[in-house]
Parts: C-alpha cells; structure tokens; sequence
C-alpha cells in the first residue's frame, strides 16, 4: 500500500486527492493542515464578510465527500521533511513523524506584513484566512471608521466587507489610482467612482506612517505627511508571499517559489508542489512563475496527484485567467493587460497573475459602454490579453482566442481603429472562428 | 412600434431559454464560494455541479435564474438543450445552440 501525504489543504490538496484515488483505491492518503477548518474556499471569505453567505456554505465537501475520498485529515503545521528516510514531522505529533512515499507540498500563500510602528495593535487586521474574516467581522460590530491600506482585490474585498456592516471606510492609495499595474486608468477611475458612491474616503497620495493605539487599540493613523486620521481598525493587504519556508528547511531547491518541472516535481523526485507556492514554467513567456490563483492551483494539485499515483501526465500552463468582482463589478482579466509595478503591492496579490503585468510589443484598443467595458491587448498577430468588466458575454471568446493563440490578422487593423464597435467585431470574428477554424483543430 | 415588438421579442426568447436550457457551469470561472448553493430555493447543490463542471440537470431545477444571476464571478450561464427536439440532441447541435444564445444575448 501506497501512503501519500499532502501538506495543505487548499484547492490544490483537495484536487490532489481526487486524482490519486481516482487511480488508487487502497493507497493511504493523509492531508495535513495547520488550520482546523480543513478545505473550505478561501475566496469566498469576501462574501462572508459582506454577508452574503453564512460560515457554513463556505465548506464545498461533506464528511460524506471526504469518507468517498477516504482522506484522513490532521491537524498539524508540517515543520519538517526529512527526504532521505521519507517522513514529515509535524508539531505536536513530533514522536510519531508521518512516513510517505509520495509528499505533495501545496502549503499556499500568506499576506505579507506591514512593520510600521503600531502594527501590532489591537485592531489591526489582514484577510488571509476564516480566522482572520471572523476577526474582522467582530471588529466590524463595534468600530465606527476603518482605514483600508494596499492594492488588488483582497484590498477592496475588505472595503466592501466593511462598507456592507456599516464601517465608514477610508481607502489610503499611495498612488494616483487604484491597481495601477493591471487596470488602465480609464479602469480605475470606474472602480474609484463606484467605491465613492458606496460612501468609501479614497485618499490618492497617501502613506501610512504609524498606527496610533490607546490601551493597545488601534485609535487612529498618522500619514507620512503628517496628516492624523481617528479610526479603531486598520486593514492590511498589500500581498501575499509564497509559504515556501518548509521546502527551503528540507533542503528543495527554491527560488521566490518552490521550483518544479513540468510534471510538477520539485528537486526531490518523490515530492511534488502546486498551486501559489509552486513556481511553474510557462510556456507563453518561457519563465517560471508564481500564480495565486484558484483555478490553477486546482489544475496543478491534479495533476501533481496523478503524478503521486504513477500516472505520468505534464502540466501545461494556459494564459492567466481570473475572475472577480471590484465595487461589484463582475470582472475577468484575461492573459497580459498591464505593465509596471504597483506601489501599493508589494508582493503578488491574490487573484493576480504576474503575466498581467507582463506587456510585451502590444497596443491597447478599447470601447466603452457605461460600466460594460472591454479592453483587449493585441499583438503582432494574435490577442495577448483582455479585461471585460461588466457584461461577460465575451469573456470566453477572448479567453480560448488568448489561449489558442489564434491568428487575429483578418481584424487587426478593425481593432485598433478609434472608436469601432470592439465587442461587435470580436464577437463576429469569435463566431466565425468557432464555425471553421475550431472544428479543423479537434 | 420597433421598440415594443422588441421588448416582446426579448421577452420571448428569455422565456423560451428558461424552458429549453439547463444551467450549466463554466468550471474555471469558479472559486467554490457557495453563493448558487446558499440561492437556490430547492436546495439543489449547484456549487457541486460547478465543481464537476457538469451541467445542473437536476429535474427539480426550476431554472429560475437565482444562482445565474447571483454568482459573483458569472460562472452559470443558461444554455439551450434542444430537449424537445431529441434528434438534434447531438454535441455540435448543442454547442450552435450556445452560440445562437451567445449571439441574442449579445445584441
């Protein structure tokens, strides 16, 4: 009998598990967590906080689901692996250490932390995990104004958060709009002025010096202009890092990531790593790199877990792809849409993909429709990238056009022409592709 | 009266989607939230589908359009089955089905 152990247990451990039961019915599988919760979508603390799902709907699988599995979960933080004799230690459990054949380490990202004076405090607060929501959902009972600092999407999931149980919320941008390395300022300025109609304070220019505390409390913030700002809870997102030291400790090779080939094996042939923590080829840009994203950390545990169970299968990396909604706007942001560094995120932030920022020889062209808005990225002869707010009628079209890589000459130069009708002209062109040129390549 | 036979027309084909069409998932879009699940007045569970990437023919569906509408990330979407029509139940008969929605959703 095969024993497989899976450090994480995050969308990528959970998928890792399908794939190796799916190919092994009597292998051991154990899943090892350092939170209690066990698998539950961590994306959907965003609408936990504006209330929209209780705590339990947070949870995808049953104890029905899990016994079908037959995954047996501990509790524990994975302190070290010991390569040569194939153990894992884990903290509390150190007498007995966990014996694998196949590891998978899909431990995840963690937000990064700010350092200025004050951050320590009471009151101050991240959104990283169910803990961290429930924490701000009990601040939120009482506190009457928040401050919001850093970028992304988790930085205005937790303005709405607040927004929705009533906080008066300043949002403090360091520059001069928000997300600048991956909306364009036409974006941005959509977002900013639904936020403002929501009732949040943005404040361009602004930096956080120094939290201010009165008996331990958050009480308030000074800016490094000097200005002071009375509020009793400070929200911090400014990125996440990959949690990548259990590897470094066990002698894996790593570089921002823990590195691994295309079947998703890192230095130590017995040991596999997806989803944030992993640094993955792409073959698009031909340099490995870290996502933070749902969809491929699925993808990879899959695969990593079909790898684990002996069936050899590659993990080929498609184009960035992510879906969310800012100030309630359904948004997808397709392949390489942005250039430049943004200086409210320090690291990646969640549901970012370092290929958004990625801008090789393209020219934007867009066309608006109120809050509907397209924006592709086109390049010498096919589309590198797009963002569709609003209306997702298109989303898929430019997706599999990105993806396929298809040759978008015959409209090349409609697309860049002022003023054309965007969505019309892809959505021709998408129908037209999808009759004749779809059906000669399957 | 271009602008009432319109609304009509509209009106017709969002009828004829809800009685043709199952909902179906686009499992890439999905982050597990929970939402269509938590939305549905049946119970179905709807986030499980998305999971799987299967389309929700549960046949107590009321295709009432709650998860569609809800799900934050527009991951559901209706889609049309030709169920009355078996003969063209075929893959590529569904897959012009969808782009023949597509396209009237579009204009």
């Amino acid at each position: 009998m095969r024993h497989y152990v899976i450090i994480g247990s995050g969308p990528g451990g959970i998928a890792a598990c399908e794939a190796i039961r799916r190919h092994d019915a009597s292998g051991e599988i154990v899943v090892i967590g350092d939170e209690p919760y066990g698998y539950y979508s961590r994306p959907g603390l965003a609408y936990l906080l504006t209330g929209e799902i209780s705590e339990k709907n947070l949870f995808p699988f049953s104890q029905e689901d899990y016994r079908h599995l037959g995954s047996k979960f501990l509790h524990g933080r994975a302190n070290r692996i010991q390569p040569a004799d194939h153990t894992v230690i884990v903290q509390n459990h150190t007498t007995h250490p966990v014996v694998y054949d196949r590891l998978l380490i899909a431990t995840g990202s963690t937000a990064m932390r700010i350092s200025n004076p004050g951050c320590e405090l009471e009151g101050v607060v991240k959104l990283d995990n169910l803990d961290d929501a429930r924490r701000i959902i009990k601040l939120a009972r009482k506190a009457k104004t928040a401050l919001v600092v850093g970028g992304g999407i988790t930085a205005l999931e937790i303005v709405e958060g607040l927004v929705s149980r009533g906080v008066k919320v300043h949002y403090f941008l360091r520059g001069d709009r928000y997300w600048s390395n991956v909306l364009d300022e036409t974006e941005s300025r959509v977002i900013e002025e639904r936020l403002v109609d929501e009732g949040v304070h943005i404040h361009f220019h602004t930096e956080l010096a120094e939290i201010i505390g009165n008996r331990g409390r958050v009480a308030g913030v000074k800016t490094t202009k000097g200005e002071m700002l009375k509020c009793d809870l400070v929200a911090v997102a400014i990125g996440v890092r990959p949690r990548k030291e259990l590897a470094e400790a066990s002698g894996l090779k790593t570089d921002r990531g823990v590195v691994v080939n295309d079947a998703l094996q890192t230095s130590d042939a017995d040991i596999f790593a997806a989803g944030d923590v992993a640094q993955v080829y792409d073959p698009l840009t031909g340099k490995s790199i870290l996502d933070t994203l749902w969809a491929p950390a699925r993808d990879q545990g899959y695969v990593a877990g079909l790898n684990m169970a002996g069936q050899t299968t590659f993990f080929h990396k498609e184009p960035a792809f992510n879906v969310t909604r800012l100030a309630c706007l359904t948004t997808t942001i397709i392949g390489a849409v942005g250039r430049g560094d943004d200086p409210d995120l320090l690291g990646i932030a969640r549901g970012d993909s370092e290929t958004f920022r990625q801008l090789p020889d393209a020219i934007a062209a867009q066309s608006n429709f109120d809050v509907n808005r397209l924006r592709v990225l086109v390049g010498t002869s096919t589309l590198i990238g797009g963002i569709v707010m609003g209306d997702q009628t298109l989303s898929k079209a430019i997706q599999v056009i990105v993806a396929n890589r298809v040759d978008i000459t015959p409209i090349r130069q409609h697309l860049l022409t002022p003023g054309v009708p965007l969505g019309d002209l892809i959505a021709d062109f998408w129908t037209r592709w999808k009759t004749t040129d779809a059906s000669k390549q399957s | 009266m271009p602008a009432l036979k319109n609304i009509l027309k509209q009106e017709n084909t969002r009828r004829e989607v809800l009685v043709t069409s199952y909902v179906v998932p686009d499992a890439a879009r999905c982050v597990q939230c929970g939402i269509c699940s938590f939305n549905c007045p049946i119970g179905i569970d709807v986030r499980r589908h998305a999971w799987r990437g299967e389309p929700v023919k549960d046949s107590r569906c009321l295709t009432c359009g709650e998860c569609v509408a809800r799900c934050p990330r527009g991951v559901l979407r209706f889609e049309r089955t030709n169920l009355f029509e078996p003969e063209k139940l075929d893959f590529r008969g569904l897959l012009e089905a969808a782009q023949q929605s597509l396209l009237v959703e579009h204009h």
